[in-house]
């Protein structure tokens, strides 16, 4: 909002210079966003925060900085109203408008010109001139934060009524707009049709202009949801919604006309006029509220003793009104403090304008914590890919609509009901789709040597009520091992180093062809298991996503369920053998079709004597030699014992059982 | 010298030049200089020759071995030497598989805030990130009527289920699981209905929270100060303001002071005591400070990073100007 420095010094005359005083509204929380000095005058911008709607006029930001100056406020002359016998309400809902005040004057000159002052001040405040009449309005609001409006007394068939809009009403309004209004939308009508929307714009036809001769002026107290909601509803802001949804002292509104017409008998002849006005018993809940308050309270919840005579005294200058009551403090709360409800909502009052910059930062001492920290394994997991030359990437939540239909059901997808665009309209139920984007995002732009790793959620919609988030550690490769590498040192990267990754990370996994996952490739997949159980997936994406993304590299793939990864038990030392390893190597000639594995578990599984490794070593295909369809693998065995040297016939022996078992179980024919 | 010696010489040098490694140089040695060498072989001619004779002769064949030597020496330091060049080792090459990678830069952010904050007591607390009202606004003092509990500002999925918008929802349901007292940070993805340069739909936040016997506003201004401090690893000029949230009360805004401007970095106060109730915590013992910060923002500040999108682009030029911090 902005202010004018000249008008606010009317009620606090001796304002420090600019720069303090910027601070020490700051420090009140009334935050200066901007301060322009003009030829006369000086112009500052608050940021408001939405609580405090009584800050929205000259007298709520003086009374606010009152404390500071120590001066007290007082609101200025206005004309007392009698009793009328006349009346030009209609029907009012007490609902939408618990307090409800006109003044009609019967006969005025809105040719008059707008006096000087108010041009300027209504400028300085960023408000437009518009007429006599409701430059005094606005001018009025812009004092004391009451939002007025006018309507032409003339256009103005019968009497007022406030209620909400009957089907198929529409409203002309005073912006050039036609609105179609609702049975849900608080109306100012007359006897024939709605005059306004309560609180938010009045209509064309009844707008006041210079040759209007007579005038009903509306002052009101409307309910802040209501005036909320249908704002919102039109996507219209006013200064008079924006106040009102906020709310507006509900005891201001009469105050208000006998001030209008204090300024508009100075400039015109007004004799012949009413005043109206409908009140709820029970106008907003805050009014005529006390709260009962511990005194300790200040120093416990702020942390420094605060002199009680510094609380009242404070309390006073902001419009409370605290009496003593025993060891208590009875406090008032005044008509325009909506946001005050509970005790701290007094200390933080007290405490603002004792300037949060003045208590002193203190260390406390009571720090022993119950809660164990939630473990990070990724955070493991992510320095060592790190280490092994992996990029981490954070990706949206969100993926495009379409996007995952090819490997997740639609019934699984979870879909935003408000995205903020088509390409963030559904949430992620699988990795794949983040990584292989992040993927295609680099290759188009020559990243052509990619490790990347993401560590993320994934969302299902599981039934109904139910979603289920899963943590998932994913990544992917592709290109050449280092790009700084010389040629010759440069390799293709591929399967075996996602795998080598993997295991550098998390040694005990293991993995085994696969062909469950739809988003992976038939040929080019494995299971990860880790003591038995699935903890992830890996291998090359199907053709479809290559697709999808328009990629033509070749891309490995991994996802581990983080969840379900077990991490470094407990280690126990194992003592080491002193006596010599040896090493034997075997090659033998085998179908195609048996895998690395079928090898080396059948013989880790027989847990030969002595024996303490094995591994494959080579594998070579050659037509010519060994016929379609068979492979030549060598195995290294390693082989020592804890208490002696082996002997040559001692690890013969095993080698010779080793063979016949290769030779049954998988009809292996020994080369080498 | 005579004639023959002289040619003796240059024959040698002929010889030499064709060596090519120690072991040819060597063997030209035995040739010359061992027992039976050509030079050894020319010394037993001086017991034939008299003695005016012997006593030139004696001269002469002592510079030839001398000559000799100093050749065949030399030819082998030659040849080691050739032979150290082969080794030679052109350090300016390329070095081979450098492979560093790099965090993230809101990872970074992330783990440099809580090992602070781990240092003050703070337990790192994790939870989900699709929500219901109760937990992301109820709970929170967040009544139906505030402007966030609209679908211009918080994503749904369903009629009470949707993308949590501040971390808070997580120390709700730590509080309630927990009760007090508890010191919990909560590092995580929220989502808000917003993106423009300087909004992104999806970010990060971490919160704080406190709950024991006796915590009061002094407390939380000597962790926020410390923290500052200690995350730039300088004094900062920082102030606090009264601010407005619906689940703290004293509210306030924390600014630095930075390139001359005061900037807004995080959001903190009192909990409300209607939080407190909410989970079931008693005020009249209990009371607590919680605070909120975009990591976003942070990162962005420390790491003079002026566009949010760089963040969810995941340019690998980018990210990899981020190698060697954890």
């Amino acid at each position: 909002m902005k202010i004018s420095l000249n008008w606010l010094k009317e009620y606090v005359p001796n304002i420090k210079k600019n720069d303090i005083f910027t601070e020490e509204l700051t420090s009140l929380g009334l935050e200066v966003s901007s301060i322009v000095k003009t030829k006369k005058d000086t112009i500052i911008d608050i940021d408001m925060t939405p609580n405090r709607a009584d800050c929205l006029s000259i007298i709520g930001i003086a009374r606010d900085i009152s404390p500071i100056y120590k001066k007290k406020i007082s609101l200025p002359k206005y004309i007392k109203f009698v009793k009328s016998k006349e009346n030009i309400f209609s029907n009012i809902d007490k609902k939408i408008s618990p307090s409800y005040s006109v003044l009609v004057i019967k006969s005025i000159d809105n040719s008059v010109a707008t006096p000087l002052f108010i041009k300027e001040r209504l400028e300085a405040c960023g408000l437009k001139k518009i007429n006599f009449i409701v430059d005094v309005l606005n001018y009025v609001m812009l004092e004391n934060g009451q939002p007025m409006h006018a309507f032409d007394g003339q256009k103005f068939t019968g009497n007022i009524n406030v209620r909400y809009a009957k089907k198929n009403e529409k409203l002309n309004a005073l912006d050039g707009q036609s609105y179609a209004l609702t049975t849900d939308t608080p109306v100012i009508s007359d006897d024939e049709k709605p005059q306004a929307i309560a609180g938010v714009i009045g209509s064309e036809d009844s707008s006041v202009s210079v040759k209007t001769k007579s005038i009903i002026i509306e002052s009101a107290y409307f309910t802040p949801n209501i005036i909320r909601k249908s704002s919102k509803f039109f996507r219209l802001q006013t200064d008079a919604s924006y106040r009102f949804e906020r709310g507006v002292d509900p005891l201001l509104n009469e105050y208000s006309l006998g001030r209008v017409l204090t300024i508009l008998k100075e400039y015109t002849d007004i004799d012949n006029y009413f005043f109206n006005q409908s009140s709820a018993s029970k106008i907003a809940k805050h009014i005529d509220k006390s709260i009962l308050i511990n005194p300790d309270l200040f120093e416990s919840s702020l942390g420094i003793k605060i002199p009680s005579s510094f609380i009242v005294q404070t309390l006073k200058y902001l419009g409370f009104n605290p009496e003593k009551k025993k060891t208590r403090l009875k406090i008032t709360v005044p008509s325009h403090r909506f946001d005050i409800a509970i005790p701290e909502d007094l200390v933080e009052e007290v405490a603002r304008v004792y300037g949060y910059n003045n208590f002193t930062p203190t260390l406390s001492s009571n720090s022993i914590n119950n809660i164990r920290n939630t473990s990070d394994k990724t955070n493991d997991y992510s320095d060592s890919l790190v280490a092994r030359g992996y990029n981490e990437v954070i990706s949206f939540s969100f993926i495009p609509k379409g996007d995952q239909d090819n490997h997740i059901l639609r019934s699984k997808i979870i879909s935003l009901m408000n995205p903020i665009s088509e390409d963030k309209a559904e949430l992620r139920g699988s990795m794949i789709n983040s990584i292989l984007n992040t993927c295609s995002y680099n290759f188009s732009r020559k990243n052509l040597n990619l490790r990347i790793f993401e560590s993320g959620k994934t969302y299902i919609k599981h039934s109904d009520k139910k979603v289920i988030e899963e943590n998932i550690f994913a990544g992917a490769i592709s290109g050449v091992n280092s790009e700084s590498n010389l040629k010759n040192d440069q390799d293709k990267l591929s399967f075996f180093d996602l795998k080598g990754d993997l295991l550098s990370v998390l040694p005990n996994l293991s993995f085994e062809t696969y062909a469950g996952i739809n988003y992976l490739s038939k040929t080019c997949q494995a299971v990860i298991k880790q003591n038995n159980k699935i903890v992830g997936y890996c291998g090359e994406p199907d053709k479809s996503l290559y697709a999808q993304y328009s990629i033509k590299n070749t891309i490995f793939y991994f996802e581990l369920m983080i969840d379900k990864i077990v991490g470094a038990e407990d280690i126990k030392y194992k003592k080491i053998s002193i006596f010599p390893k040896i090493k034997r190597d075997l090659t033998i000639l085998v179908d195609d079709n048996i895998l690395a594995n079928d090898i080396t578990d059948a013989v880790e599984r027989k847990s030969f004597n002595y024996m303490i490794n094995i591994k494959i070593s080579d594998i070579f295909y050659n037509k010519a030699e060994f016929g379609m369809g068979k492979k030549s693998m060598t195995i290294e065995f390693m082989f020592q014992d804890k208490l002696s040297t082996l002997t040559d016939n001692q690890i013969s022996d095993e080698m010779t059982k080793i063979i016949s078992l290769l030779k049954n179980k998988h009809e292996a024919i020994i080369r080498i | 010298m005579p004639k023959n010696y002289t040619s003796l010489i240059s024959e040698l040098r002929e010889k030499l030049k064709e060596c090519k490694s120690p072991h040819d140089v060597a063997n030209i040695k035995a040739h010359y200089l061992g027992k039976t060498g050509i030079v050894t072989n020319e010394f037993g001619k001086l017991k034939d020759s008299g003695l005016e004779e012997r006593k030139e002769l004696g001269k002469s064949l002592n510079i030839l071995k001398n000559q000799t030597q100093e050749l065949i020496t030399l030819e082998l330091n030659n040849i080691q030497k050739a032979k150290e060049n082969d080794n030679f080792v052109d350090v300016t090459l390329p070095g081979k598989n450098i492979s560093m990678g790099s965090r993230h830069p809101i990872s970074i952010t992330i783990n440099k805030i809580t090992s602070i904050l781990s240092s003050y007591g703070f337990a790192s607390v994790s939870g989900i990130e699709i929500e219901d009202e109760f937990h992301n606004f109820e709970a929170l003092n967040i009544p139906d009527t505030h402007p966030a509990r609209d679908m211009h500002d918080t994503f749904y999925v369903s009629d009470n289920k949707l993308l949590r918008t501040h971390t808070s929802s997580v120390q709700i349901r730590s509080m309630l699981s927990n009760k007090a007292p508890l010191k919990i940070m909560t590092p995580g993805k929220v989502y808000r209905c917003d993106s423009d340069p300087t909004h992104s739909p999806m970010f990060h936040q971490i919160e704080g929270l406190y709950v024991d016997k006796n915590v009061n506003f002094c407390h939380l201004k000597g962790v926020l100060i410390n923290f500052i401090k200690e995350f730039f690893g300088k004094d900062m000029e920082i102030r606090f303001r009264p601010s407005y949230f619906p689940f703290t009360e004293p509210s306030a805004e924390l600014d630095i002071k930075f390139k001359g401007k005061w900037l807004e970095v995080l959001g903190c106060g009192m909990v409300h005591p209607n939080v407190l109730s909410n989970v079931k915590i008693n005020t009249k013992q209990y009371s607590g400070f919680a605070f909120g910060l975009g990591i976003e923002r942070l990162a962005m500040l420390k790491y003079d990073i002026v566009d949010l999108r760089m963040f969810y682009e995941n340019d690998i030029s980018f990210l990899s100007q981020f190698k060697g911090l954890k």
